[in-house]
């Protein structure tokens, strides 16, 4: 379970009302307040795996202390709250701490939520699959 | 004679650009959400960001509602804007064999792998002008959304698939010309060091991925022509999201969102002088932000082009292709025509009046 693929593509509603309620447990300080940075994105030819530059991404980065414990969150996009949430979760995670079944639980559902909704979407596109005939076959 | 800057007119500028407000606004009509402009103008959101440099969705239709629409002076906003940024993480090479696929297809083979799937395209519409749009509603909208969901089967949904690639079959079957062991291979940034000719494989791909499309259709429409020498199949386009990782400042690897590309895979045909040398294939490689087809297309050809070099082509010419198709840069530069060069024409007028004299003169001699 890749718990920043989660947190990055999660409910942000969902993830904010989850650590508003954790953080209170925690003596939280903000060491980096979320700021908006970019990233460079790298590819490569998938040929002759030429590696490129394709572009920047407009990023969002924070950096908190849970209970001394630093906690880094960056995720694409102008998402602070998103960002300051996965900076909490990278920190907690990390620490001995009797939520952890309840952020497993969350993290879980939130997995399973994201899986179904690009499992609809998969198969809406799957409606686009064609197979054009050659005019002379049947 | 250099340009000579002219000054003042301040207070003219900041009532042009109330006026341009003024224009933008004046029919006290509602504001259009950034949320509209992102979803219901997504291609042309796309645009600005490949054009910009900068994925971001969000300020991309800040910036195309600032401009009103026009998409070139949207993605010099959206290039401005970027560097007021600092570039804080370099990511892994994305994936493009992860990709999330929504479009997949090949003009090369009929049967590829995982089928050809169409995705969301007008290609096979007939462009008629649907009327109907002017008067959507918003239940037009919730009705259409209605029926199209309830099109699948929320208890029988297929599992998420990757695909093999079109090319894997060329290479498995030896059809892949060798790489060219010539070609430089050294990671350029041409945002932080200026171009050079001939320049290195990841400039140009890092320049026609910022390129305008409009420039990059002109060049590789020309070279199909026959004003250059290539005319590819495509071999596999695809469009989708891909996931981007960095490193944080702890060295971790960690997961950061994903971002929408569009990729081309060009096929090429070649020939060989030798007698003992078959005739193999080449690909020409686009890649470009947001679905782009046109552009990863044509980012496709001019690969290829540009690596034939010909300063009789303009399309296999690098320098031709990659300055002239740099939209920002074609269009600051062909809007400065439009600033005062009051003494760069008055000194031409000079010379123009000096040498009628002087014809006069020699006429009546």
């Amino acid at each position: 379970m890749n718990q920043d693929y989660i947190l990055c593509e999660c409910s942000l509603s969902a993830l904010e009302n989850f650590v508003t309620e954790l953080e209170k447990y925690f003596n939280v300080v903000v060491a980096k307040t979320p700021s908006i940075c970019m990233t460079m994105v790298k590819a490569e030819d998938s040929v002759e795996s030429q590696t490129f530059y394709l572009g920047e991404a407009l990023t969002t980065e924070c950096q908190l202390l849970v209970n001394d414990k630093i906690g880094y969150g960056i995720c694409i996009g102008d998402e602070p709250v998103r960002a300051y949430c996965i900076a909490f979760f990278d920190a907690i995670t990390d620490i001995e701490n009797e939520f952890l079944p309840q952020i497993n639980q969350f993290l879980k559902e939130q997995l399973a939520a994201i899986e179904l909704s690009q499992k609809i979407e998969h198969n809406h596109i799957l409606r686009t699959k064609v197979d054009f005939k050659i005019m002379e076959q049947d | 004679m250099g340009y000579v800057a002219v000054k003042g007119g301040s207070d003219a500028i900041e009532n042009s650009l109330e006026l341009v407000e003024f224009y933008r606004i004046r029919n006290s009509i509602t504001p259009i959400e950034i949320e509209q402009i992102k979803s219901q103008l997504r291609l042309a959101v796309d645009k600005v960001m490949g054009e910009g440099g900068l994925f971001t969705p969000e300020y991309a239709a800040i910036a195309l509602k600032q401009a009103e629409g026009e998409v070139f002076e949207a993605a010099f906003i959206l290039r401005a804007f970027r560097t007021t940024l600092q570039r804080r993480y370099y990511s892994e090479s994305i994936n493009t064999r992860e990709m999330f696929v929504k479009r997949k297809i090949s003009a090369s083979f009929r049967e590829i792998p995982g089928g050809q799937i169409l995705g969301p395209t007008r290609d096979y519409s007939q462009r008629i002008m649907d009327t109907k749009k002017a008067s959507e509603s918003t239940a037009d909208i919730q009705n259409f959304l209605q029926q199209f969901e309830s099109k699948i089967d929320n208890n029988t949904l297929k599992s998420i698939k990757t695909y093999a690639k079109v090319i894997d079959l060329l290479r498995e079957q030896g059809l892949l010309k060798p790489i060219d062991k010539k070609e430089n291979k050294q990671l350029l940034d041409i945002t932080r060091e200026a171009i050079k000719f001939p320049a290195a494989r990841s400039a140009r791909l890092q320049m026609l991925a910022r390129a305008e499309t409009g420039g990059l259709m002109a060049m590789g429409y020309a070279s199909m022509r026959g004003f250059g020498s290539v005319h590819p199949t495509v071999g596999e386009l695809r469009y989708g999201s891909v996931p981007v990782t960095v490193k944080d400042p702890s060295g971790k690897l960690r997961y950061i969102g994903k971002i929408e590309v569009t990729e081309a895979e060009m096929i090429n045909g070649t020939s060989s002088n030798k007698k003992s040398e078959a005739a193999l294939y080449t690909i020409g490689y686009g890649l470009c932000f947001g679905q782009n087809d046109t552009k990863a297309i044509c980012m496709g050809i001019l690969d290829t082009t540009m690596r034939n070099p010909d300063s009789n082509q303009p399309a296999n010419d690098q320098e031709f292709v990659l300055y002239h198709t740099e939209g920002i840069e074609s269009m600051g530069f062909t809007n400065h025509l439009k600033l005062p060069h009051y003494v760069t024409f008055q000194s031409s007028l000079k010379n123009v009046r000096e040498e009628v004299e002087r014809k006069k003169e020699v006429a009546t001699v």
